[in-house]
């Protein structure tokens, strides 16, 4: 620490702690792997320092290298906004942590860290068959199953440097095990805060890169590419970034699909998006008389209904069931809790508008505008999801919106069926629809267009292009043309406009299935700065003496 | 100097101070969390940060310890066979017995030996025994040389793979021409590398690794030459794709572009090469060295006087090229003199620029599959970045400062063309006067010179102005004429020396060979009667492994030490389980140089502990040493030697004496107490005496050793002697008496080797010898048309870790750990995907396993990392990763002047059927 670098009022400055890692330096030899899974007693499979094998070109012009992965603890981490219940959190010093305690296992910060640094696992296992070995039972963390883990920096190092006033980035024993075990010294830990920490005079000295920098994250892990003084680093080569490359799933690079949010998750976008767009769409038709009190508040029910199930389905998603009202801790900044809490009115207010019949109107108003809330929260869900380029992209949250809402008002459509519920003729419905269908189509379509542009990599561009035939012809151009026939066809109109609800019922969960758990792909690694060396032209430039 | 105090573990739990020697690297010290009498984790051993040249850190195989403890798989009871079949195909049978009559089987099978006598009907011993790679066993038998010395007559001579797993001819020819048993560079003074497929950041341990990246920081430039894109490759600043076994060519492309199209006077180390090489040796007609008739001594031609005078006479310009008409003589094979009046004699440099004419740029190009302007580009890159006439101050004193070297992988070095890499990489380093000197290429350490412990003493005057060297003898009345052991280095091998790591360095695969069908007129190979096998599985390991696995078989007896079951002990008579790495005691020197870049600036000794007690009933390697001792009568003996310093150091010397009772047996504690006590004696002279439970807490003790003992220059010119460059006098004498020698016994079989012995080594096709390999076993060349290679696996190599799925699990992250690398290109010509199923089959064998598809190998090249194929070892039976142990055969033809053949095979590739 550097005691000129005093705050003026006296106190020690703010410390943002992160790490450096040399390119140039690391061999890939795996020991921070390993060092790591012994200092922090990770399960067998889950690695919180990774390093990547990577291979760029093609022969005979090619380049290895190793990419050292893993959390960034990021100035800006998009992990932790997303927390419902506070489990991660950023502290002074940057570190992210993780309070096993208070997590749900939700995985919305799995999937909301473009760095694919977050695991949960579910089951104990030991290495062997058999069960777990002496040692491992000794070093199993209860606490970790069913909830995110993540690299803490290790922390409790950190920890006991405030106590025995040792330097993190100095001395081995305050110093995550990943540092102090590199046997290259390509990974540096300390306080960029301190501009005579290490960390910082490396960063000063030479040309670094941030992973994703665009992303907006700020992570703290800088990684330097070149060989001081003698060999300048490179720009990625167009080569290295095309499609086939990209697409390859032999290239440690490229994301996978993530496993966290199953068909379990995007049951809940499928039918919560109907349900609180019905709910919407449902008042709507009421407010302007289509719809009679005890129609609105039997649909709503249905509605309800259907909601239940798509977060009973969430339920069975989260690790830590028996938590799950911890969802409810932070609604300052989490979509999920916000969510929530949408809830919370929504199935309230319906007991009211059973109970209280004289409330009818106030009640489901409320509950109509909680449910308009809980098709915001779902998009901004999807959207702060910022480790699946396919859920970040821009176009999400309207999609999400215009498609629950066209969901919602083909439900009314295909219930207006039904004389029990009251529905006024739906032919008046069916201007609202046609204009949601095109929304729908023009947003669906510009979403794939603009897949490449918005990040989205080949692969799950490959699944959007699988779909989106289908996609169109069930959610956009079947309810197009029933719309338009229900308008032509007067008699016919009540049938046609179910048909057309149909469509953009089941063209708009065709669309969320898709998207949540098939173009699901996480955001990968890049790296845009790289050493020279490697063969051909790639090869570091020919020096016939050195500077 | 002593450690400081352990530092605190977390509460509860102790930080026990251990070592680790799973590699040739080693030792490398770490500290294992101890918690309630469990193992819990490790971690470096800090205590060494500003001392070891890796800041004290372990590599990622080391971690693999803990997990090793408790391996549910270990074998944790003595084991007795009860089937007395043996083969891959014949369950053993194995049934749980106690000590007593496991220990009371192998001391009844040795006390028969004794009473039948040591050695056999044809001479052999009856005892043999194998140990793993590079000696890294015995930093963890405990006494058990102490034993094995108590014993006398064994045959150590059956391979485990060396002679293609080891650096064959870099041990032979380094330890001969500068005390190298292996070559590094010196990479902390060192800017440019030319490095022939040595896959240092993966082999070189923590302190190779650790100082190679410092290099690249500083701006060392590394041109990596090799077949397939290695980690090494990766970290360099180019990697050339050469065609395999080629390298010779590219070396002396690079040495013709110096000496010939380059004014070698303006690029070269002159002085060097006039003043300590035999350059201006004098060679007669018949290829020796002409001679002063009066002393005996080789002639220089000096131009200042145009006089010849013997080498060590005053001269003030040596002669480098042309031709003298000098009297003298020349003294040939078997004392053989050619007196001459007046003959005509060339300085042995003049000899080598005539002899690298043919080795054009061009040539090198077409031969190694290499644009010819990267050939020329690099020997003007090395000669720009020798910094002729640069000096370098260390310590006070002022040396040559030559930052450039050569390294050359295993591959490279071993087998047909490793004579002539070895040659070209030490020519490269003395033209420009980078031997032994900083930033140059040196050695690390002896293994075949004495003393053992000090490579630069046993840098002593011998003939002719060079170092002595201890050939085995090829006159006729000294000669070995019949073999000692069964792989007759003695006979065969004049440079394998005879120290106690000479049976390890002869043809150790020909006694395999040989046992199936030894070529004629060769003695017959009769069967040990007992074979010792510890911690090695020459079944996996061994070139052309299953057909080693099928010899292993035919053992009438064997005892392995056994830690799980493997498919070596799966042939075994009795397993004896011993206590492993954090189970049992042991003290190892530590810091000075070795290998493969552990140059200290300290000495001393560290520990290694039962930090946990052994699992089940394993015991201590000493105390099963001692058991054994005692129950073959040996007790005395075994005791005595380990007085004498077999199983560490002596006991008893100059002002110190911890000997040990000769006459009862003692505890394996006792034992290491005693030697700590002598260790430390010696590592403070005797100041400061400390036993085994001092280094118990401390874990190490040092002592400072001066960075002017990494090199040997400056011995050499206090000795006033020369390297034996580029001249090979003595290697071309003693090749013409072998000859002489196995004819007069009418062995014919071993003449392409004799061509092997040349004063100045040609090249050869190489490659043409493994591609036509095929047609000797009756196969059609054609049918094989790739090239498999293997490459070092860190996480793997020497760890008998294969077994222990966290490390599977990491190294799996290193591309090539579960499938064999093709490129891309040719698997797509194959039909072959990533990850398909192949068959790799060679002429003389087959392996299966997954492709891996990458870009950094060569099209015409396979790459299978590491050892696998297993099919007894639990966890990795079940890999389904293949093995180049498997392609690879045992042949004369593939075997070397030296005894090595190389890890590299021609093979065919396809998928396999659904």
């Amino acid at each position: 620490m550097n005691l000129n670098n005093l705050k003026p009022d006296g106190s020690m400055p703010a410390k943002r702690y992160g790490m450096i890692v040399d390119l140039n330096r690391c061999v890939g030899c795996q020991t921070c792997t390993i060092a790591c899974k012994h200092s922090n007693d990770t399960p067998p499979g889950v690695q919180w320092r990774r390093v990547l094998d990577v291979e760029q070109g093609r022969f005979p012009d090619v380049e290895r290298l190793f990419l050292v992965t893993g959390c960034q603890h990021c100035a800006e981490p998009s992990c932790v906004p997303v927390c419902p219940t506070g489990a991660t959190r950023q502290r002074a010093d940057g570190l992210v942590t993780m309070d096993y305690d208070l997590c749900i296992g939700c995985a919305s910060c799995a999937v909301a860290c473009p760095y694919q640094a977050r695991t949960i696992v579910h089951e104990k296992e030991g290495y062997y068959a058999g069960g777990q070995t002496a040692q491992e039972k000794k070093t199993t963390h209860e606490d970790r199953y069913g909830v995110a883990n993540k690299c803490t920096f290790c922390v409790e190092r950190i920890d006991t440097a405030a106590v025995t006033g040792r330097v993190p980035g100095v001395d081995p024993e305050v110093t995550p095990a990943c540092a102090t075990s590199c046997i290259t010294q390509a990974i540096r830990f300390g306080d960029f805060a301190d501009p005579a920490s290490t960390v910082s005079i490396l960063a000063k000295d030479s040309r670094s890169f941030q992973m994703h920098a665009e992303l907006g994250n700020d992570p703290q892990i800088k990684y330097l590419y070149e060989v001081p003084r003698s060999t300048p680093g490179r720009a990625a080569d167009p080569d290295d970034l095309e499609d086939e490359r990209q697409s390859d799933p032999t290239n440690p690079l490229v994301g996978k699909r993530q496993a966290f949010w199953d068909y379990r998750a995007a049951m809940n976008f499928i039918l919560g998006g109907m349900a609180s767009g019905l709910m919407v769409a449902a008042w709507f038709a009421h407010a302007v008389g289509l719809l009679a009190p005890e129609g609105l508040r039997r649909i709503t029910a249905v509605a309800a209904a259907v909601m239940a199930v798509g977060l009973f389905f969430v339920f069975l998603k989260i690790g830590r069931k028996l938590r799950f009202l911890f969802v409810l801790l932070r609604p300052q900044s989490s979509w999920m809790t916000r969510e929530t809490w949408c809830v919370a009115v929504i199935y309230p207010a319906l007991a009211v508008s059973y109970a209280w019949p004289q409330y009818l109107h106030e009640a489901l108003a409320l509950l109509a505008l909680a449910a308009a809330g809980f098709l915001l929260c779902q998009a901004r869900i999807l959207y702060a999801s910022k480790g699946i380029p396919a859920w970040r992209a821009p176009l999400i949250p309207a999609m999400v919106i215009a498609s629950g809402l066209a969901e919602g008002l083909g439900l009314l459509a295909i219930l207006s069926l039904s004389a029990t519920m009251q529905v006024a003729p739906v032919i008046v419905l069916a201007p609202a629809g046609l204009l949601l269908v095109i929304i729908n189509t023009w947003a669906w379509r510009c979403y794939v267009d603009s897949a490449k542009a918005a990040g989205i990599g080949p692969l799950a561009r490959l699944d959007l292009a699988a779909a989106s035939p289908w996609i169109h012809a069930t959610g956009h151009a079947v309810p197009l043309t029933m719309y338009l026939l229900c308008l032509a066809v007067a008699p016919l109109a009540q049938p046609f406009a179910a048909l057309a609800g149909a469509g953009a019922v089941i063209g708009g969960a065709l669309w969320k299935f898709v998207v949540i758990t098939r173009a699901c792909h996480q955001q990968g690694f890049a790296i845009p700065m790289q050493p020279q060396r490697g063969s051909g032209k790639r090869a570091a430039p020919e020096r016939f003496a050195l500077p | 100097m002593s450690a400081d105090a352990p530092r605190t573990a977390a509460a509860g739990s102790k930080m026990v101070p251990l070592y680790c020697n799973q590699c040739v690297c080693g030792p490398d010290l770490f500290k294992v969390e101890v918690k309630d009498g469990v193992a819990l984790r490790m971690t470096p051993n800090f205590d060494l940060e500003g001392v070891h040249p890796a800041g004290g850190r372990v590599c990622v195989k080391a971690y693999g310890l803990v997990q090793k403890t408790y391996n549910p798989n270990r074998i944790t009871q003595p084991l007795k066979r009860t089937n007395p079949k043996k083969g891959k195909e014949h369950d053993p049978g194995f049934v749980p017995v106690s000590w007593d009559e496991a220990l009371d089987i192998v001391a009844g099978k040795l006390n028969e030996i004794q009473a039948k006598g040591m050695r056999d009907e044809e001479g052999y011993p009856r005892l043999a025994a194998s140990f793993g790679g590079g000696g890294t066993p015995t930093r963890y038998m405990g006494t058990f040389p102490a034993f094995l010395s108590a014993w006398g007559v064994i045959d150590q001579g059956y391979g485990s793979g060396q002679g293609a797993k080891c650096f064959h001819s870099e041990h032979l020819y380094g330890e001969f021409w500068h005390r190298a048993f292996t070559v590094v560079t010196d990479s902390l003074n060192c800017d440019y590398v030319i490095n022939f497929g040595s896959n240092l950041e993966a082999s070189g341990g923590v302190s190779g690794v650790w100082r190679q990246a410092d290099a690249r920081s500083r701006g060392l430039k590394r041109v990596q030459v090799e077949p397939h894109l290695s980690v090494t490759g990766a970290l360099s600043g180019e990697w050339v794709p050469i065609k395999p076994k080629t390298d010779p060519a590219f070396m002396y492309a690079l040495i013709h572009r110096i000496v010939l199209e380059r004014n070698w006077r303006e690029v070269c180390d002159v002085r060097f090469l006039q003043e300590d090489t035999n350059s201006p040796y004098l060679v007669g007609p018949h290829g020796y060295f002409m001679r002063d008739g009066a002393s005996g001594k080789p002639l220089i031609w000096d131009l200042a006087d145009a006089k010849a005078k013997p080498y060590d006479g005053a001269i003030a310009d040596a002669a480098m090229e042309g031709a003298y008409t000098v009297s003298g003589y020349e003294e040939g094979p078997d004392g053989e003199r050619w007196v001459h009046a007046q003959a005509e004699a060339k300085p042995s440099f003049e000899l080598m620029r005539e002899h690298i004419r043919q080795y054009t740029p061009e040539w090198a190009a077409a031969e190694c599959d290499v644009p010819v302007e990267t050939i020329r580009r690099v020997a003007d890159e090395f000669v720009a970045h020798a910094k002729i006439g640069a000096t370098i101050t260390i310590e006070g004193v002022t040396l040559p400062h030559r930052p450039v070297g050569v390294m050359l992988g295993k591959g490279v070095n071993n087998g047909w063309g490793g004579y002539q890499a070895m040659w070209g990489r030490t020519m490269l380093a003395c033209l420009v006067g980078a031997l032994e000197v900083p930033g140059g290429t040196m050695g690390t350490k002896v293994r075949l010179n004495r003393p053992a412990d000090n490579r630069l003493k046993s840098a002593k005057h011998g003939e002719d102005g060079f170092m002595t060297y201890p050939f085995n003898s090829t006159k006729k009345d000294e000669w070995q004429s019949k073999p000692h052991i069964r792989n007759a280095y003695k006979m065969l091998v004049p440079l394998a020396a005879n120290s106690p790591w000479s049976a390890a360095l002869g043809p150790a695969h020909l006694p395999w060979l040989f046992q199936h069908k030894a070529p004629k007129p060769w003695p017959r190979q009769t069967l040990p009667d007992m074979w010792i096998c510890y911690r090695t599985n020459p079944a996996i390991s061994s070139w052309n492994a299953p057909e080693v696995a099928k010899r292993i078989a035919e053992f009438p007896f064997t005892l392995a030490f056994g830690y799980t079951q493997d498919e070596s002990n799966w042939m075994a008579d009795v397993i004896l389980p011993e206590a492993t790495d954090l189970e049992s005691w042991q003290m190892s020197r530590i810091g000075g140089t070795g290998s493969a870049e552990q140059f200290w600036h300290h000495q001393g000794w560290a520990l290694r502990q039962p930090a946990v007690k052994p699992a089940g009933d394993c015991m201590d390697m000493t105390d099963i040493s001692t058991e054994l001792a005692r129950r073959t009568g040996l007790l005395k003996k075994y005791n005595e030697a380990i007085n004498r310093g077999s199983a560490a150091m002596a006991l008893r010397g100059e002002g110190y004496d911890y000997a040990l009772d000769p006459e009862v047996p003692h505890g394996a504690k006792e034992i290491w107490d005693a030697v700590a006590k002598a260790a430390s004696h010696e590592v403070s002279g005797g100041t400061e005496i400390h036993g085994i439970d001092w280094f118990s807490e401390k874990g190490f003790m040092i002592r400072p050793f001066s960075q002017l003992e990494w090199y040997l220059y400056p011995r050499m010119k206090e000795q006033g002697l020369r390297f034996e460059m580029p001249y090979q006098e003595r290697i071309k004498r003693h090749g013409e008496q072998l000859e002489r020698r196995l004819h007069e016994i009418g062995i014919e079989w071993w003449n392409p080797q004799l061509k092997e012995y040349e004063a100045l080594p040609g090249y050869l096709a190489f490659p043409d010898i493994w591609e036509n390999y095929a047609a000797e076993l009756g196969r059609d060349p054609k049918d094989f048309p790739l090239w498999a290679l293997t490459s070092r696996s860190m996480q793997y190599a020497w760890g008998a870790n294969v077994g222990l799925p966290l490390i599977r699990e990491v190294a799996q992250n290193v591309s090539g750990h579960d499938g064999v690398i093709i490129n891309r290109a040719t698997a797509k010509k194959l039909g072959i995907a990533d990850g398909d199923a192949i068959v790799l089959e060679s002429a003389s064998g087959i392996t299966r396993g997954r492709a891996t598809l990458r870009e950094g190998i060569r099209p015409d090249t396979v790459l299978l990392i590491g050892q696998f194929d297993h099919w007894a070892t639990p966890v990795a039976k079940d890999f389904g990763v293949a093995s180049l142990n498997s392609l690879t055969d045992l042949a004369v033809s593939l075997t070397d002047a030296t005894g090595s053949g190389a890890d590299i095979m021609r093979v065919s590739v396809k998928k396999a059927r659904a």
